[in-house]
């Protein structure tokens, strides 16, 4: 699903954020991509999202060699990838049903399909009762399940979160991990970045450590370490 | 791919009034630009009108007798063209004759309902090498004694000078039209990269998740649209509204002597339907590139 061939990544100013990185990672896996803060994870993430392109190496995602991706087709491309992020991302002015809606809207799906199926991921998050709630009525963990739902609603084949339970307490990641867990048992592969031991630990799925750009370790049913 | 109707008609509403302040000056800004170019038109336009006959340089006119044969007109054509002074020359028979009298008088038929084609005068109009009044006294004094000569009229100082000063007001015109042109381009830049800005999140949620940059595009596209339907539509009516007046004040006044200023309304149409086509062009043109400029907020 996604391969990654020694692929490296200087951004402007010299700073090396990945560097001859290599790795392969199969349909429906679940990936925790460990390391220090400034080791280059979430460099990786947008990186499977085209929001950077590295200056060597080559990444393949679905099959496809994204680096050679012209600009119109990167849209298309982010359909089959959902993203989660530590900020959420949700929109203030919008409801918790409009958040995710939107995301649907923007790609031109029709309507009917909208109606049906944000009611839908609404449920299946365990947020129906909060669709008229505005973001800031809700807690964090909340927040964190809408953007699950807006980045899951049109059923991609991939879902990136990076540090999706870095603003949360344990009690609350928990159950985010619980979430991520049921989307993944759908075939959907996720790639997680995180630096939370105690989720990594207990979780015991396969864990790409990198430490200053580099790789360097790639453990199925690995612990943080 | 399928736009959402809905989708666009709420984000475009929303963009217009967020900042009704600057929506109000891009409006007006390419309304008062749009109706200088239409004025500019105009003045040109009504000048030509009146002066058809004293066109492109022409400073003579020679009127030969409805008479005049076959080889007196020869015998004009021949000394014109060998005469080292003159530049150019043009003959005017009966029938194109007529038809500048029916587009000069189309305002007073009474005038023109006198006039037969046999009537006129066939002529020639003489563009001398050098426009001073002794080079063109030289030469009308030259030919008005020629064989089939009846008359030859030469362009008056004040012909002259309404000219010119039409022509530098006309350019002037022009010139503060480009002006406010260009600033109403600036402004519809600085709308939509406002209105971007405002909306920075949501553009972020969107490329995220995989929306086309022409669907991102399209909303503040017709923002743009709309500013240029207002606009030039303003314009328009603007530019009839002063057309009529100056028209009837002319008529009110029994000012004659301006009367062949006056322009048509198929004139007027022309120009609006320009002055339409070229407010919407450029402003959706511009909202195209600021989009585009600015979407990476
Ligand atoms: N947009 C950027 N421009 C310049 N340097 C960056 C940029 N993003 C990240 N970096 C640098 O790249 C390195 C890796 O960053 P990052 O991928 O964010 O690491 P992590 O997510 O593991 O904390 C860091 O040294 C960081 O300062
Ligand atoms: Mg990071």
């Amino acid at each position: 699903m996604i391969t990654l061939e020694n692929v490296t990544k200087v951004y402007k100013g010299d700073v090396v954020a990945l560097k001859d990185a290599s790795c392969e990672i199969q349909k429906g896996e679940f990936v925790f991509l460990v390391g220090p803060s400034g080791s280059g994870k979430s460099t990786m993430i947008r990186l499977l999202n085209r929001e950077e392109v590295p200056q060597a190496g080559k990444i393949f995602v679905a099959g496809k060699d994204i680096n050679g991706l012209s600009s119109w087709k990167i849209p298309y491309l982010r359909r089959n990838i959902g993203c989660v992020f530590q900020d959420y991302k949700l929109l203030p002015n919008k409801t918790i049903y409009e958040n995710v809606a939107f995301a649907l809207e923007v790609i031109g799906r029709p309507k009917h399909v909208i109606k049906t199926q944000v009611p839908a991921i609404l449920e299946l998050v365990g947020l129906a009762k909060k669709q008229r709630n505005y973001p800031d009525e809700l807690s964090g963990g909340e927040q964190q399940r809408v953007s699950i739902a807006r980045a899951f609603v049109n059923r991609p084949l991939i879902l990136l979160a990076d540090e999706p339970t870095g603003n949360l307490d344990p009690a609350t990641s928990v159950g985010i991990m619980r979430l991520l867990d049921r989307i993944n048992r759908t075939g959907t592969t996720v790639v997680m970045a995180t630096h939370d031991r105690g989720i990594v630990d207990s979780m015991r799925r396969r864990v790409v450590e990198l430490d200053r750009g580099s790789i360097v370790r790639d453990q199925v049913r690995g612990v943080y370490e | 791919m399928a736009l959402n109707v809905d989708y666009v008609a709420r984000e475009t509403g929303t963009n217009l009034v967020r900042n009704v302040g600057l929506t109000i000056a891009t409006i007006l800004t390419v309304v008062v630009s749009l109706v200088l170019v239409g004025a500019a038109f105009l003045i040109r336009q009504g000048v030509d009108n009146a002066f058809t006959t004293w066109r492109g340089g022409i400073e003579l006119i020679i009127y030969l007798e409805p008479t005049a044969t076959p080889q007196q007109t020869a015998a004009m054509r021949t000394s014109l063209a060998d005469n080292p002074e003159v530049k150019r020359s043009e003959y005017v028979d009966k029938e194109t004759a007529y038809k500048e009298a029916k587009k000069l008088f189309k305002n007073s038929p009474e005038m023109l309902s006198s006039i037969k084609p046999s009537d006129l005068p066939p002529s020639f109009r003489v563009v001398p090498v050098r426009g001073d009044v002794a080079t063109v006294k030289v030469l009308e004094n030259q030919y008005a004694k020629s064989a089939g000569v009846r008359e030859v009229f030469s362009a008056n100082d004040t012909i002259r000078t309404v000219q010119a000063i039409a022509g530098f007001i006309s350019n002037l015109v022009v010139l503060a039209a480009l002006i406010l042109g260009m600033t109403a381009a600036v402004l519809i830049l600085n709308t939509i990269r406002m209105a971007m800005f405002a909306r920075r999140r949501e553009i972020e949620v969107m490329k995220l998740v995989g929306a086309t940059n022409w669907f991102i595009r399209v909303p503040f596209m017709l923002e743009g649209l709309v500013q240029g339907i207002f606009g030039s539509v303003l314009a328009v009516a603007v530019l009839v509204f002063g057309n009529n007046l100056f028209n009837s004040q002319l008529d009110k006044r029994g000012i004659k002597l301006l009367a062949n200023f006056a322009v048509s309304n198929s004139d007027v149409t022309g120009i609006s339907v320009i002055l339409v086509v070229v407010g919407i062009t450029v402003s959706v043109i511009f909202s195209g590139i600021a989009a585009s400029l600015y979407l990476d907020v």
